[in-house]
């Protein structure tokens, strides 16, 4: 075996590849984990995650130089002072927008595992039956029953806190203790169930934060600074959770800098024999070989190694025989909800900073509803007390006013919706070689927006959650409705969906590329619709069974 | 600019670290460098009286204290556009001219009933207008978009960030309330009297 041949190549380090590694190197294959951007080492490199609030110049806010060098970044909440090295750089990595398409990367060793809102929650069956159903897109190759034990598996292993709901709308998994629900929520979940009985639920949220000890991981010490990276390993991340398991076995090499820019296909096997990477700090180019490659590289990016790894047999790149390689771009429409006081409670508080809040599973267009639109959409949420320096109506400055500050504010409640996006052949990514990247590479292209079935459906989330809100007893309730502009979900889906029919799919029900079998697209490029719950567990289930499909099937020699 | 001291250790103004004597100038007040807001030693110092009018010292310290001024500066300085710098800047000079007029002498040399009358009839009269919505919440951005009277728009953002820096102040967090790094624990049923320092 020469230096730069493997088992199993992984091209990329965040929540899927991380997982890809795992399950691969547990499984005795000799592997390299290729990730374009700089090692971030759990723990010691999480520089912010032990300052308090006074430490940051600028207490966390944004400056008007970050807001000059992060156009993109700046359009939402991610852009702030105390995890700004964890976006990429977006001098040295641009896109082109044909439309506007919010895209929030990062760049290194755990990708956006380290800053992903671990909200984790299962599909349905019958999200897994809506394409055949209404006629939309192609129709799932798995069912729920496929991915049901590896749901389990990836829970057990991720660490999910949940509670056991009982609703086939969201399926229970293999939860860690519940977090709490603070006296508003709670008042709130009873006011929920006396009026909307069963047919609209308010549940805990499930958190990929553990609430109790797990492996060699601390259990959640309630300081909701996720996003800074744990110094406890309280939430899954590729760092704290699928990269030391990996290691563990000795069989994983770990190559950061390592920006893969194509998929060498080889015409006579009709495989790949493995990838060409571009070292991001020396701009030296090498090989690496394998017999199993797992891309990973992040929905869009995934796509890109595909479309840029063109042969004269495949001209518009690796999967583009069905001519769907780089279509049906989604991600979940947000930015609409609602928000009001809530009275009374006023002697109560929380102490904690929960990194959680509430959910409401999908209830539209089930058992029997029709809308004027299909599919539907949940909401996250929560309650909590106005902070210290509110407006205070009585008096404007001065002393009492400064000691008034030390009382909390009133009750807020507020709940946010996310809904399903539709595939859309039209809505697609392109290679853009005119513009180049740092590295001369061609960048990507964006043309994808919400239509008609997704505006239709933010009426109704809009509405509904003024409703759910006056329900719940919840006063002075404003309503707002943002623009829908995709990307901002940063729940990215499509791309290389998968499919029963190599002629409409660039995917196999196995995540195996139909034009090139020993490849895996395993994370949110596959997806053939985007359900209205966060995918990323998702993504962790399809990517621990399609690993074990690998590996059984290279033990029979068949790929 | 150049007769005003750099700090080059900004832990200065973002907590109640030691003064260094390097930043100290003739009266002993600290200054900040400021990069983009072009305003004179005496308007910082107008800045400075109007955070501490705001959080004045009273049994417990004020905004001059616990350096919120150099605060707000470093955030007025770095956190907004340059038109938003310029509208709160002219009205800080029509402040300053307003006070003069009607007192004949600066905000600084007011005594704290006369400053508070100040302040309290911009709030009042700009909230009668509804010009601006005063500045809310916790937030850790500057307002969206300042106030297009400039007498109001300097008023709400030294205002906000007086209020944001006095409350995320290592003294308001550690003192007057209750501010754990590693909580440890989530208590949903936390009694609010429980919430303050003793």
């Amino acid at each position: 075996m020469s230096a730069n041949t493997y088992d199993a190549i992984v091209i990329g380090s965040g929540i899927s590849g991380g997982w890809a590694a795992k399950e691969l190197t547990e499984k005795g294959l000799k592997t390299i984990m290729l990730e374009r951007g700089r090692n971030i080492e759990h723990i010691k490199d999480y520089v912010n995650a032990n300052k308090d609030p006074w430490e940051f110049p600028h207490r966390g806010g944004r400056t008007q130089e970050m807001i000059k060098d992060y156009p993109v970044l700046k359009r939402d909440y991610p852009l702030n002072e105390t995890n700004l090295d964890y976006w990429v750089n977006e001098k040295e990595s641009p896109y082109v927008e044909t439309k506007r398409f919010d895209w929030f990367r990062g760049y290194h060793v755990g990708g956006r595992s380290l800053m992903w809102g671990r909200q984790s929650y299962r599909w349905a069956e019958l999200d897994f039956e809506a394409n055949a159903k209404d006629g939309i897109g192609v129709d799932w190759p798995i069912r729920y029953k496929d991915l049901e034990p590896w749901y389990g598996y990836a829970e057990k292993f991720a660490g999910i806190s949940g509670n056991r709901d009982g609703l086939s709308i969201l399926p229970d998994g293999e939860f860690m203790p519940p977090m709490d629900m603070n006296v508003v929520e709670k008042d709130v979940a009873k006011r929920f169930k006396d009026f909307y009985k069963d047919s609209r639920n308010f549940v805990i949220g499930r958190t990929a934060n553990i609430t109790q000890p797990h492996y060699a991981r601390t259990n959640c010490q309630y300081r909701n600074k996720c996003w800074l990276g744990c110094p406890f390993g309280a939430y899954f991340s590729t760092q704290s959770s699928t990269l030391p398991a990996a290691m563990a076995t000795g069989n994983l090499t770990v190559r950061p800098w390592s920006i893969v820019t194509k998929i060498l296909y080889d015409k006579d096997t009709k495989k790949a024999k493995g990838v060409e990477v571009l070292d991001a700090e020396t701009n030296q180019t090498y090989e690496f070989y394998a017999k199993v490659v797992f891309v990973n590289a992040s929905t869009f990016n995934s796509a890109w190694i595909l479309m840029n790894s063109a042969t004269d047999i495949w001209p518009d790149g690796l999967g583009s025989s069905s001519g769907e390689l780089g279509h049906n771009v989604m991600d979940h429409h947000l930015g609409v909800g609602a928000f009001g006081k809530v009275e009374g409670f006023e002697d109560k508080y929380y102490f904690g900073r929960r990194a959680n809040g509430i959910y409401i599973p999908r209830y539209r267009n089930l058992n029997g509803e029709k809308r004027d639109y299909i599919r539907g959409f949940g909401y996250q949420g929560g309650g909590s007390r106005e902070g210290w320096s509110r407006d205070i109506a009585e008096m404007s400055i001065g002393g009492d006013f400064k000691d008034a500050l030390t009382e909390p504010g009133a009750w807020t409640m507020h709940i946010g919706g996310f809904g399903e996006t539709l595939p859309y052949h039209d809505n697609k990514i392109t290679l853009d070689k005119n513009v180049k990247d740092k590295w001369g590479l061609p960048v990507l292209a964006f043309d994808a927006e919400i239509k008609d079935n997704e505006k239709k459906m933010r009426i109704d989330m809009e509405n509904d959650a003024k409703e759910m809100l006056a329900a719940a007893g919840v006063k002075n309730i404003q309503s707002y409705s943002g623009n829908g502009f995709l990307g901002r979900g940063i729940h990215e889906m499509g791309t290389a969906r998968m499919g029963r029919d190599p002629k409409t799919s660039v995917l196999n029900g196995w995540n195996q590329v139909w034009d090139a079998q020993n490849v895996f697209v395993t994370d949110g490029a596959a997806m053939a619709s985007t359900a209205c719950q966060n995918p990323s567990l998702t993504y962790m289930a399809m990517t621990a069974r399609a690993a074990n499909h690998a590996v059984e099937e290279l033990k029979k020699n068949n790929i | 600019m150049n007769r005003r001291a750099v700090i080059r250790n900004l832990a200065l103004v973002i907590g109640s670290a030691t003064l260094l004597p390097s930043c100290l100038k003739n009266g002993g007040t600290p200054v900040v460098a400021l990069k983009h807001l072009n305003i004179n030693a005496d308007q910082e110092d107008l800045i400075g009286d109007v955070c501490e009018t705001i959080i004045p010292k009273t049994n417990t310290p004020g905004a001059k204290d616990l350096n919120v001024h150099l605060f707000v500066l470093k955030m007025l300085d770095d956190c907004y556009t340059k038109k938003d710098q310029k509208t709160i800047v002219s009205g800080l000079v029509e402040f300053d001219n307003m006070v003069q007029k009607r007192y004949n002498q600066s905000f600084g040399n007011l005594n704290e009933k006369d400053r508070v009358a100040v302040l309290t009839g911009i709030e009042e009269s700009a909230k009668k207008q509804n010009k601006a919505k005063a500045p809310a919440g916790r937030n850790t951005k500057p307002q969206k978009t300042v106030d297009a009277n400039p007498l109001f728009a300097f008023y709400w953002a030294v205002k906000q960030q007086t209020l944001f820096g006095y409350t995320t102040s290592q003294y308001f967090m550690t003192k007057q309330i209750v501010y754990e790094l590693v909580p440890g624990r989530y208590n949903a049923h936390f009694p609010v009297k429980n919430l303050k320092q003793a």
